[in-house]
């Protein structure tokens, strides 16, 4: 999705105007701060681990939505992951896992398929689920009324049918890999075929490993342990996630016990929540900052205008600066399994020169004015990465002319595309098609905002969903990053961290990079 | 005026100029939140909101009640407020009406309480002020008085608030909100802090104004009057130095009152404090035009009703003051 | 912040005369206290406006980040290695701008309302104090927080935003003397010997009513100060990266155990601030408040 899933409402009051976050590395290297790469192993046995128990998990902001077809703000994700089920789930290393769907199988054509549904699955409110609720779930997802946000990732779905109780048969209009990797995320949850919108806003009803217990709006959403789940039962007895408004009053709460987890963006306030009873982990994000460019607009529709900008900056020098090195540079594709390589590009390093050649090579007239969209309070870091990054192109002769937006007001242009450039930090997706191809295929639905798509790119993307075997998979998306950093279609600059602060007593948990709290079902207190 | 003579003549003045005041309330409410860029589909969808095909997209904006013209928006929600529907929320799932119940005992305890600790410091920093004018004692009274008047209250907040976790782990507020009627200790515990910054940036005021009108009384004429009746001193100064000082401290409370009920928004946030405050707040980052609309005149209405009160106890208290 | 506005309402309408003006400033000790710090602060502000700064307070320096207060870094660094004196010395300059431009607007806005509403009375007078009212019954933080986030967000749509906050309370301080002016035998005089009434108004009302507005003007400064942190708490302040003491302190919070001069330093000059331009405005109060000469 492009916008960060980690986009709270709250975010641009709670972060405000702070510019950015960071600590030095030296404050990194405390004891109490540790690494987990992507998918961590779990800090301590499940069998230490005492059943029951309450966590209180500290939050800026109340869920906008509990309607999970709608929920894109980060806490409301959060919360809606671990009331509902999924067909498919994605494990720690986000690979593809089954979930409500025991297995599947797709016919040679690839235009077949067939999920066959866990058995003795039943929905909070007791009801069962099966074949009727899933048929239920993707049509009306749909169904533009919904306005379900995840729809288009169904695009190429054309029937579901229910064959039996517990079979479920999918045609598509052409071959789709990325489908169950789209599958796995709480716009796709899987909803009781009795229940109506009205219903679910004010009594979620899943068949996650948590149930929905009570909300007091602006103020807390309690879940209680779902004991007829069908995995493996969640060791607390209720999760707590409670409205705090300020993050300092979370770090606060921290120290005095009242809270004993929350997630931070800002590496200075988990920096200060670190102490003697508190531990922080740093996992690295599927979300990346980028320059978007709009290459259909003025001086930028000039390849090498935009070359020019891709080797004018050095993105470790603007990870230094705006995020106090909080990061890893870059290149498109940022899950794991698909990850590209930061220096296949034109300009892996800053060339200060070589940028200037590119910019004698366009048909344009010097400087280069660039008019950049920047939001402020959106996230930590926005503002001072844009003014790294002017000051680095005012070097090679191109004008970054910044202006800076408030979130709605950043959000229109950006739906209107109405911007040369755009500082902004996009969400990321385990699956790259899910990712990109909305973005830079031409008929992708957020084609316009990316600007940019060539028959090259739309040949790869179609590839990539025929092919079924994984290592030619990884080629094609490899040629899809290889081909936008060769066009310089935006320029990819790093990715960040989550700080997830845990209570030493807390264990098991294991944070994911695509931010999702769904470990919340392994975690424990000792003793 | 008399009093009869201000409830007759004065209260359809008073009632028909609140009754415009509140219109113009709703009219600017209105139009600026139309002003702010983006809607409740942006602000709760983000940039996703691009990815909606325009069939979806009008489905929510009938989904929020924003697929109607700007007028028949306005008329139809100032009609509904009329008739006591305050609106909808679609993100805490409930009426208008009944989160303003919720929140407004909150913010009204908040500023009952304020009000209590700057009377108390106020009163008694300005009486011991003006008791010695110009000795040492008035100057403390007045360094403190200075003091609240000049640090900003978040800064304060804040400040006491993370060295009260950190050293003592003192953190009432990190606990859900206790409302008054289902834990008093509890949410007395939680409310003290804010009370108490609160009400050191008012007292200070309040301190002043104690201090002038003590003078003020000391010096007039008719204390020398009575002193030279004989009467008591120290019944004096309880009497009327106090009686005549309460006229000015009763209008400032009044005002700082009403200011309160909207401008606690800060220590509210700071301190997780569920007020009216915050839910405007709220309101007004998620784009929830019906919210922040009706919470805003619910507090206009608030403001508007304790001024007229305040005017009233002024005049039982004051005869002699004329109207305005 | 607080809202105070009738606290004035009774000083006796005064013409003002500078020399006496600057005998009273000098003569009361708190009240010259009050003017050193204002006058140091504004002296401060100016060379920060002029860019006589010993650093860029926008320059970030990584290496140099989170140093303590020294002989190269006065008040210490920044997390961006940034000259913590250096940008507490260009908030003093923003923040004492969008606080002057803010009340210079609310003052010639409301004075020239409360002029008119005082003196010519009958519809002039409802429409004013219509709006007045209205203005009043709105939560200012709210009113200003609205109005931040409906423009563009400078320094200058902020100083408006809190400029209308503060206008309808010059049209309170004014109005009320205005209207007791308006009976007073030589204005009355003056009209009925034909002279323009505005020429009244502006000759013979307005002198008289600026003891309370220079007061007036004094005591909203510092409001206006605070005001412009309390909206930088909010995240509704100054644009980053441009330095704003309220948003220097509120970035400072996260700091504060590893760098507790981030917050000490915006907290105490914003502090110092309020206090001088408090000290200064009792000075003049006390001045023109006939009750309160005796006593001093």
């Amino acid at each position: 999705m492009p916008a960060s899933p980690r986009r709270t409402p709250l975010s641009w009051i709670v972060l405000g105007t702070v510019t950015v976050a960071s600590l030095t590395l030296a404050a990194c290297s405390d004891a109490n701060t540790s690494d987990s790469g992507g998918g961590a192993e779990s800090d301590a046995d499940a069998a230490d681990l005492a059943p029951g128990g309450d966590l209180v998990i500290g939050v800026t902001s109340d869920p906008d939505t509990l309607y999970p077809w709608r929920a894109t703000q980060f806490q409301a994700v959060n919360v809606l992951g671990n009331i509902y089920g999924t067909l498919t789930e994605l494990d720690e290393n986000l690979e593809v896992t089954p979930g409500l769907a025991e297995s599947w199988d797709v016919s040679d054509d690839g235009l077949t398929v067939t999920f066959h549904l866990r058995e003795g699955v039943t929905f909070a409110d007791g009801s069962t689920f099966g074949s009727e609720d899933v048929v239920h779930s993707l049509e009306t997802i749909l169904d533009e009324e919904t306005a379900a946000v995840a729809r288009s990732s169904l695009a190429r779905v054309e029937t579901v049918t229910a064959v039996d109780e517990t079979t479920v048969e999918v045609a598509l209009s052409s071959p789709d890999a990325s489908l169950f990797a789209n599958l796995a995320t709480v716009n796709m949850a899987m909803l009781s075929s009795d229940d109506t919108e009205d219903d679910l806003n004010t009594t979620p009803n899943g068949t996650g490993p948590f149930a929905f217990d009570e909300r007091v709006p602006n103020q807390s959403i309690s879940l209680a342990r779902n004991d007829a789940y069908w995995g493996d039962p969640a060791l607390l007895d209720t999760v707590e996630f409670r409205v705090i408004p300020d993050e300092s009053s979370i770090v606060s709460s921290l120290q005095a016990g009242n809270v004993q987890m929350a997630v931070f963006d800002d590496p200075l306030v988990a920096d200060t929540a670190a102490g003697a009873d508190v531990t922080v982990t740093e996992t690295p994000q599927l979300s990346y900052h980028v320059l978007q460019l709009n290459a259909r607009r003025g001086p930028l529709s000039d390849v090498n205008v935009r070359l020019a900008i891709q080797c004018g900056i050095d993105r470790q020098q603007l990870l230094d600066t705006a995020a106090l090195g909080e990061g890893e540079i870059t290149g498109p594709i940022t899950s794991p399994a698909y990850r590209s390589d930061p220096n296949a590009r034109p300009c892996p390093e800053r060339d200060v020169e070589r940028a200037q050649e590119y910019l004698a090579q366009a048909d344009v007239e010097t400087p280069v004015v660039i008019e950049t969209i920047v939001s402020q309070g959106e996230y930590a870091t926005s503002v001072n990465e844009a003014q790294n990054l002017k000051a680095q192109l005012e070097e090679v002769g191109i004008v970054l002319e910044l202006d800076q937006l408030e979130s709605g007001a950043f959000v229109d242009r950006w739906i209107a595309a109405d911007f040369d450039a755009a500082v902004a930090l996009n969400g990321g997706r385990p699956e790259p098609d899910g990712m990109y191809g909305r973005y830079f295929t031409s008929d992708g639905n957020l084609n316009e905002v990316a600007g940019y798509s060539s028959p090259e790119l739309d040949e790869l993307f179609a590839q990539g969903l025929q092919a079924t075997d994984e290592d030619e998979r990884k080629g094609i998306y490899d040629d899809v990053a290889r081909h936008l950093e060769d066009n310089a279609a935006w320029v990819w600059l790093f990715t960040g961290y989550t700080y997830t602060a845990t209570h030493n007593t807390l264990h098991g948990f294991v944070p994911m990079a695509n931010g999702s709290l769904q470990y919340l079902r392994t975690a424990g207190f000792t003793g | 005026m008399m009093l009869e003579e201000f409830l007759h003549n004065g209260v359809v003045r008073r009632v028909g100029q609140a009754l415009f005041t509140l219109l113009g309330v709703a009219v600017v409410v209105f139009v600026m939140l139309r002003a702010i860029p983006g809607d409740q589909i942006t602000s709760n969808l983000g940039t996703e909101a691009a990815a909606l095909t325009p069939d979806q997209r009008a489905a929510l904006e009938a989904y929020y009640g924003i697929d109607q013209p700007l007028f028949s928006q306005f008329f139809s929600w100032l009609g509904n407020v009329l008739t006591g529907n305050l609106g909808f929320s679609s993100r805490a799932q409930t009426s208008v009406a009944e989160l303003t119940l919720q929140a407004l005992p909150v913010t009204f305890e908040l500023a009952v309480l304020s009000i209590a600790f700057a009377l108390v410091m106020g009163i008694l920093l300005g009486m011991l002020s003006a008791s010695r004018p110009n000795s040492a004692r008035d100057a403390a009274g007045q360094v403190v008085g200075l003091a609240g008047l000049s640090i900003p209250a978040f800064l304060l907040a804040t400040t006491l608030m993370s060295v009260l976790a950190s050293e003592f782990g003192f953190n009432p507020n990190g606990e859900p909100y206790a409302r008054l009627l289902q834990d008093p200790l509890l949410n007395l515990k939680q409310m003290f802090l804010p009370a108490l910054v609160l009400g050191f940036g008012v007292a200070a005021p309040i301190m002043r104004t104690t201090r002038t009108a003590v003078l003020e009384v000391k010096s007039g004429d008719f204390v020398r009057t009575a002193r030279a009746k004989g009467v008591p001193p120290r019944r004096l100064q309880i009497r009327h130095v106090l009686r005549n000082a309460l006229v000015p401290i009763v209008t400032m409370t009044g005002l700082q009152f009403g200011y309160l009920l909207g401008g606690a928004v800060v220590i509210e946030q700071v301190f997780s404090i569920p007020g009216i405050g915050r839910q405007v707040l709220l309101g007004i980052q998620q784009n929830e035009y019906a919210l922040v609309q009706s919470t805003v005149l619910v507090i206009a209405l608030a403001f508007v009703l304790v001024n007229l009160l305040t005017d009233l106890l002024y005049r039982i208290i004051d005869p002699r003051v004329r109207a305005a | 912040m607080t809202l105070a506005t009738d606290q004035n309402a009774e000083i006796t309408a005064r013409t003002v005369r500078p020399r006496a003006l600057i005998r009273t400033l000098t003569s009361n000790r708190s009240t010259f206290v009050g003017l050193v710090i204002t006058v140091t602060l504004a002296i401060v502000t100016v060379l920060a406006l002029f860019g006589a700064l010993p650093h860029d307070p926008l320059a970030q320096d990584p290496p140099e980040r989170l140093r303590a207060p020294s002989g190269d870094f006065w008040f210490g660094t920044d997390q961006f290695g940034r000259d913590v004196f250096s940008r507490v010395a260009a908030g003093v300059g923003n923040s004492v701008l969008i606080a002057v431009v803010a009340v210079a607007f609310a003052t010639l806005v409301g004075t020239a309302a409360g002029l008119v509403a005082g003196f010519y009375r009958g519809f002039s007078d409802t429409a004013i104090g219509g709006v007045t009212n209205i203005l009043f019954a709105f939560p200012p933080l709210l009113l200003a927080l609205a109005l931040a986030s409906v423009f563009d967000r400078n320094w200058f749509t902020i100083a408006v935003a809190i400029a209308v906050v503060y206008t309808p309370i010059f049209v309170r301080v004014t109005r009320g003397p205005v209207l007791s002016l308006r009976e007073v035998e030589y204005v009355r005089a003056a009209v009925s010997t034909g002279q323009s009434r505005l020429m009244v108004m502006l000759k013979h009302v307005l002198p008289n009513i600026t003891s309370i507005i220079i007061v007036q003007v004094t005591l909203s400064l510092s409001w206006a100060v605070l005001t412009e942190a309390s909206l930088s708490f909010l995240g509704l302040g100054t644009p980053p990266p441009a330095p704003s003491l309220g948003s220097m302190i509120y970035e400072a919070r996260t700091l504060v155990t590893v760098a507790p001069w981030t917050m000490l330093a915006p907290g105490i000059v914003v502090v110092l601030l309020v206090v001088g331009l408090n000290l200064l405005g009792d000075g003049l109060r006390d001045t023109y408040d006939p009750r309160n000469r005796g006593n001093r």
